[in-house]
């Protein structure tokens, strides 16, 4: 295979004029003739029995088109990311402060609010529960009546962790705390929802999964998912806060039952209030080790506040444990794993998805180990790394392991590693200078017993222009771009001959959600099986014509390519070709990875199989008499597999560092009992263009065995990983001190 | 926020006269960085809005012995000004760390002492160089020093038919020099756990003849420390007597703890940072000494 | 009903709205006037989403009442570009991958744009200040950084080489 020329090039994505000139629409930008403004009435305590609710003069509003509580579902009444535990709309309790009891459509924003006014609901309430270690107690009052409060309890063994702790020469027992996070996307949820010509609920929904929404939305209404079309437009960012529905499903409840278009966008305060977050999770951790820094066991019991109701805990606390043990080789693990009810705010799916949560905990055991034993953190790391052919503690077997040595050692060369003592470590009396690492691993895809799979459907015209159409969700991670790159470099034409169709369902296969750094291996794949259906047509054409064998041959740069060499004949001339003779140059695929079957026994429920690595070095200076940490370098290796848009990359290793930093110092959600006090983006810190270093970033190219299309292979959620532990220990070399909780605030550093 | 009205009187005179009628259901608009988004809350609706936008209240005027800054001046206006990077530096300062440039673009320095947040980020310096303002009304104008205005949070002194229409600066003395430190959770968009400004005036033997230590964010309103403040006085510096100032002023404060910072914290921090902003201060007398 | 008559000048054509006073500025720009490339992110000036040029200086819409822009000129997103041509800014952006989802760039281009035209040799500093009002959750800074050093070289040669910086 030539050179490519699409795949790999620092190219512009096909959406930008459209982006930089503010074309792109978004939810907030659609209108629709007649359209009318949807609002939802939430709940004001955190724990209450609805002893009564009328909404008989809200509905008699002029202005009002619509008022919804439960009894106007005719369908299921509740959202379906797993479990159908929480309603759409509140039948006798509120559980959380962001559990709606009504929805309205009226003619504009102040009719609307003016009809969320007169809705008259009484309250009794109830004594909340928001400490999980006391919801998780037997006896303890049940946040959902007639479901214990403990969602999940599953433990994972392998080898036996109790023989190696007793001959273990170190042990380091550590307790953990991180926080609730805030995706904080730019585009808050919302929907734009319609009854089309055919009696058919279109929904435009800011989201990550538009076919799994078109079912829970056909679902609501008890009609079929036939009648039901939910498109993208354009996505101001999810970060996994719009996996599971949000709005979406009330748009179109909404919609129907006015009989006219509506259009739904939370406010800021309405959506740090009300969508999910990054569960809390409370670890127990022992690590044990020999003298010479040989891991011998992990042992680790993590508590999740899963609010009220399940949506992703299991998943995310299944993700948690499969990471627990690090990417190193460890052969006795232990790791429980609990989720529980309480009155706290929903928690879901964000970016990592447990193995933020993970890494911040085995990353600081791993630097308290080498602490202890007086050995060089890099040198504790390399000596337990997996490599290519580990079997890991979950039974995994690592088919391409390079990368974990290779990002750590990348990583230590570009912060100065072995020079480090030669820098200025205090700089000041009250500064102190420090370094430190972390080093991780996270899969790409849904997990070893799930189906994952992707279709889409291809087109060439007769002019040599290409149509793709998919389903996968585009929210700025850059799908689309890499989709059509793929397309454009397998049929030989440039960037600018591919159009996307962003996902729609009517239009587009069901790729899955965007979701677990999954859509680049799925959907790439699926683009690539199509791709070379249609090329196959163009080259047997060529052989056809040119009377030589297709394997010299090739389509580049828009034309024929015989032994490397262009041809005059244009791929152009070949798609019109194929157009005369009536061969069709459409292609539908469908991609399912495949699972290796060769591996003797993955006990662990749901594992990935390709594996992200990557390495992260902070450089920090702390301010010992303010507490304060300014990270002055962070330095990061990633692994891409094989980077199809460099660009793409680049800007998700940023932005997901930045997210990082803000998680290890200033974000949290701060509750009380059950109340978000800092619902606004001026109060829940983020880091912006003034607090954060200059990244270093490498990419290694380390080509993906199994299924990675061309080698490549997600890197969405890996950035955010490691950063967070990096910064506590390059905190602890600074200051001699451990920190065990997140966020590392001024406070924390100080106390 | 839907009934409220809207008016933009021609001159300062006919504003003044509506405020008259209309007393505090009336309130005089001016960025509305504040304004604005106390009414998006539902913590304030005004039924009348009165924009001083077409009076031209946005002069900075310097003269002889003081400069006088239209209520209007805008923080971009005030980090724009060669006369006040010179002659008021710590009123620079506080304008450079404040919030980002679509917001300085906007707020004004009378907004943000009409506003009266006990956070407010102008306030310390300006009161560490002892400005005055004037309240005018139909009345005519009364002038009151600033450090007297503010009551209690997001109170003040000012009644309900008069417009904060100037702030006035005395010229400082040969011999002074002033620090303003900000402590916030990032560098941009942040409101201050404690901010404050140190001012320090030297006679001929390099004694301290005028002190202010103004704190913010620490107590119901921007306050003086003047325990810490007399106590300086008539002494030479030395890195004792700025521990000692730094200890006194620490126990005028009564801060609360939020969620952005715990009491505790703000008590520590108040000590470390006067103590460093009183460094600062001597630093910049030392290079204006040796400058000259 | 306290509805006024607004006349101001929005991207270089006359413009008159009929609006509340306490509608803002955004809400005229996009529910008005249809101009909806500038954003909404928070409603409360905390994230730059909403930045516009009011009378030459970057503004957050959300926090101007639309009375108070009366007589004055707005620049948005979509006044960058001129007959079609984009603006080198808007070039680099793309070039430099300045964004992702793209829901910042409206209000991070004129926050650019404004100090592009008032001075067009920032350094990295003077680039971060200008954007420290301008909230990005996908992409970070450093790209945007480049994309205006970017765009300034290029508005420079453009300009015979010489500087500007005024304020």
């Amino acid at each position: 295979m030539t050179e490519a020329m699409v795949v790999g090039q620092w190219t512009s994505m096909p959406e930008v004029h459209d982006i930089v000139t503010g074309k792109a629409r978004y939810c907030p930008d659609i209108q629709l003739p007649g359209m009318l403004t949807g609002k939802l009435l939430y709940s004001p305590h955190a724990r209450a029995r609805i002893m009564r609710l009328d909404v008989k003069k809200a509905r008699k509003l002029p202005g009002v088109f619509a008022v919804l509580t439960h009894g106007d579902i005719r369908g299921e009444n509740s959202y379906l990311y797993a479990h159908p535990d929480q309603p759409l709309l509140a039948i006798d309790e509120v559980r959380f402060q962001g559990d709606a009891v009504a929805a309205v459509a009226a003619q504009d924003e102040q009719t609307a609010d003016a009809a969320l006014q007169a809705i008259e609901v009484e309250y009794e309430l109830m004594p909340g529960i928001f400490d999980p270690l006391e919801a998780m107690q037997p006896g303890a009052d049940q946040v959902v009546q007639g479901e214990d409060n403990v969602i999940m309890a599953k433990t994972y063994r392998t080898g036996d962790v109790e023989a190696a702790l007793s001959c273990a020469d170190v042990i380091i027992e550590n307790t953990y705390r991180t926080q609730w996070a805030e995706h904080a996307f730019l585009e808050t949820e919302g929907g734009v929802g319609l009854v089309d010509d055919d009696g058919v609920i279109t929904v435009y929904s800011t989201c990550q999964a538009p076919h799994r929404d078109r079912m829970q939305i056909a679902r609501a209404l008890a009609i079929p998912e036939s009648s039901v079309r939910v498109i993208t437009p354009y996505i101001g960012g999810a970060f996994g806060g719009k996996d599971e529905a949000h709005v979406q499903i009330h748009v179109g409840l909404l919609a129907h039952a006015a009989q006219r278009p509506v259009r739904l966008i939370r406010g800021r305060k309405e959506s740090m209030l009300t969508h999910v977050k990054r569960h809390p999770i409370i670890v127990e951790c022992t690590t044990a080790a020999t003298k010479d820094g040989r891991l011998l066991a992990v042992k680790a019991r993590a508590i999740a506040d899963a609010g009220p109701y399940t949506n992703s805990t299991h998943e995310v606390l299944n993700k948690f444990g499969e990471f627990i043990g690090g990417p190193y080789k460890v052969e006795n693990l232990e790791v429980e794993k609990i989720g529980v009810r309480t009155n706290n705010p929903i928690t879901g799916a964000f970016r990592g998805f447990g193995a933020p949560q993970a890494a911040f905990v085995y990353e600081s055991q791993m630097d308290d180990l080498a602490r202890k034993l007086g050995m060089d953190p890099l040198e504790i790391r390399l000596r337990n790394g997996v490599e290519t052919g580990t079997k890991m503690y979950t039974g995994v077997v690592v088919r391409e392991g390079t990368a974990m040595k290779a990002t750590l050692r990348k990583a230590a060369e570009m912060i100065g590693w072995e020079k480090r003592d030669q820098g200025e470590r205090r700089p000041d009396r009250h500064l102190r200078r420090g370094w430190g690492m972390a080093t991780i691993l996270k899969g790409s895809g849904l997990g070893r017993g799930l189906s994952d799979h992707a279709g889409v459907v291809l087109e060439m015209h007769r002019d040599g222009s290409v149509v793709l159409q998919s389903g996968a969700a585009d929210m700025g991670q850059g799908i689309v771009t890499v989709m059509a790159q793929l397309a454009a470099e397998r049929l030989g034409v440039g960037l600018s001959s591919v159009r996307v169709i962003r996902a729609d369902t009517a239009r587009s296969p069901d790729a899955g959600a965007s979701c677990a750094s999954r859509q680049t291996i799925m959907s790439g794949n699926a683009v690539l099986k199509a791709a070379d259906s249609i090329r196959d047509t163009l080259l047997s054409l060529a052989a056809g014509k040119t009377k030589i064998s297709k394997d010299r041959l090739d389509l580049k740069g828009g034309r024929l390519h015989v032994d490397g060499e262009p041809h005059e004949i244009s791929v152009r001339d070949l798609a019109q070709g194929a157009g005369n003779r009536g061969y069709p140059l459409h292609a539908e695929s469908l991609y399912h990875f495949e699972y290796p079957t060769d591996v003797p026994e993955v006990s662990y429920r749901y594992s990935q199989e390709v594996f992200q690595f990557c390495t992260q070095v902070a450089q920090v200076l702390v301010d010992c008499e303010t507490g304060q940490v300014t990270v002055e370098r962070l330095v990061a290796v990633h692994d891409a597999g094989k980077m199809i848009n460099p660009g793409g990359v680049y800007g998700q290793i940023e932005g997901g560092c930045a997210q990082g930093i803000g998680y290890a110092l200033t974000e949290e959600l701060i509750l009380k009992e059950g109340h978000t006090q800092n619902a606004s983006l001026e109060n829940y810190v983020i880091p912006m263009a003034l607090d954060l270093p200059e990244l270093e970033i490498e990419v290694l190219e380390i080509p993906e065995p199994i299924a990675a299309p061309l080698g490549a292979k997600g890197i969405a959620e890996s950035p955010i990983i490691p950063t967070a532990p990096a910064i506590r220990n390059a905190i602890l070399d600074a200051i001699d001190k451990p920190l065990y909780e997140l966020p590392m605030t001024a406070e924390r550093v100080l106390s | 926020m839907n009934r409220t009205e809207y008016t933009a009187p021609a001159t300062l005179e006919d504003a003044s006269h509506i405020k008259k009628q209309r007393g505090a259901e009336a309130r005089v608009i001016a960025g509305g960085t504040d304004l604005i988004l106390r009414m998006r809350e539902n913590v304030l609706s005004p039924a009348l809005l009165i924009d001083l936008r077409r009076i031209a209240m946005d002069s900075i005027t310097l003269t002889t012995d003081e400069m006088r800054l239209g209520a209007f001046v805008t923080q971009s206006q005030i980090l724009a000004s060669a006369d006040i990077a010179r002659l008021f530096p710590a009123l620079c300062e506080a304008c450079r760390g404040f919030a980002g440039p679509p917001i300085r673009n906007r707020g004004t320095v009378g907004g943000n002492i009409v506003n009266a947040s006990p956070a407010a980020d102008l306030a310390p310096p300006l009161m560490a160089y002892d400005a005055s303002i004037v309240l005018t009304s139909v009345a005519g104008d009364r002038v009151l020093p600033l450090v007297e205005f503010f009551t209690g949070p997001g109170q003040t002194l000012m009644e309900p038919d008069e417009i904060l229409s100037e702030i006035r600066l005395p010229l400082m003395p040969e011999g002074t020099a002033a620090t303003f430190i900000k402590l916030g959770q990032r560098r941009s968009m942040a409101i201050a756990l404690v901010n404050l400004t140190t001012r320090l005036t030297l006679d001929g033997t390099g004694a301290v003849s005028d002190a202010r230590i103004v704190l913010g964010a620490v107590a119901p309103t921007p306050i003086r420390a003047l325990a810490a403040e007399g106590m300086l006085t008539g002494k030479l510096l030395s890195d004792e007597l700025f521990e000692r100032a730094a200890s006194m002023a620490r126990k005028a404060i009564s801060p609360i703890s939020d969620v952005r910072a715990s009491m505790a914290y703000r008590e520590q921090m108040t000590e470390v940072l006067v103590r460093r902003a009183l460094l600062a201060t001597r630093d910049e007398l030392e290079r204006n000494q040796s400058g000259d | 009903m306290t509805e006024m008559d607004i006349q101001l000048t929005v991207n270089g054509k006359p413009a008159q709205v009929r609006a509340e006073p306490t509608q803002t500025l955004l809400s005229v720009l996009r529910d008005k006037l249809g101009l909806t490339g500038t954003k909404d992110g928070c409603s409360s000036g905390d994230c730059g989403a909403c930045v516009v040029l009011l009378d030459e200086r970057p503004v957050n819409a959300c926090m101007v009442l639309a009375p108070q822009a009366e007589g004055a000129e707005v620049v948005t997103i979509e006044g960058l570009a001129k007959e079609g041509e984009l603006h080198p800014l808007q070039r680099a952006f793309g070039e430099t991958w300045a964004f992702q989802c793209g829901f910042c760039t409206p209000g991070m281009l004129v926050s650019c744009y404004a100090l592009l035209r008032s001075n067009n040799n920032p350094s990295r500093e003077e680039i971060l200040i200008a954007i420290a009002g301008n909230f990005c959750r996908c992409t970070g800074y450093q790209a945007v950084v480049k994309a205006v050093e970017q765009a300034a070289a290029e508005l420079r040669t453009a300009n015979g080489g010489s500087e500007i910086r005024h304020d």
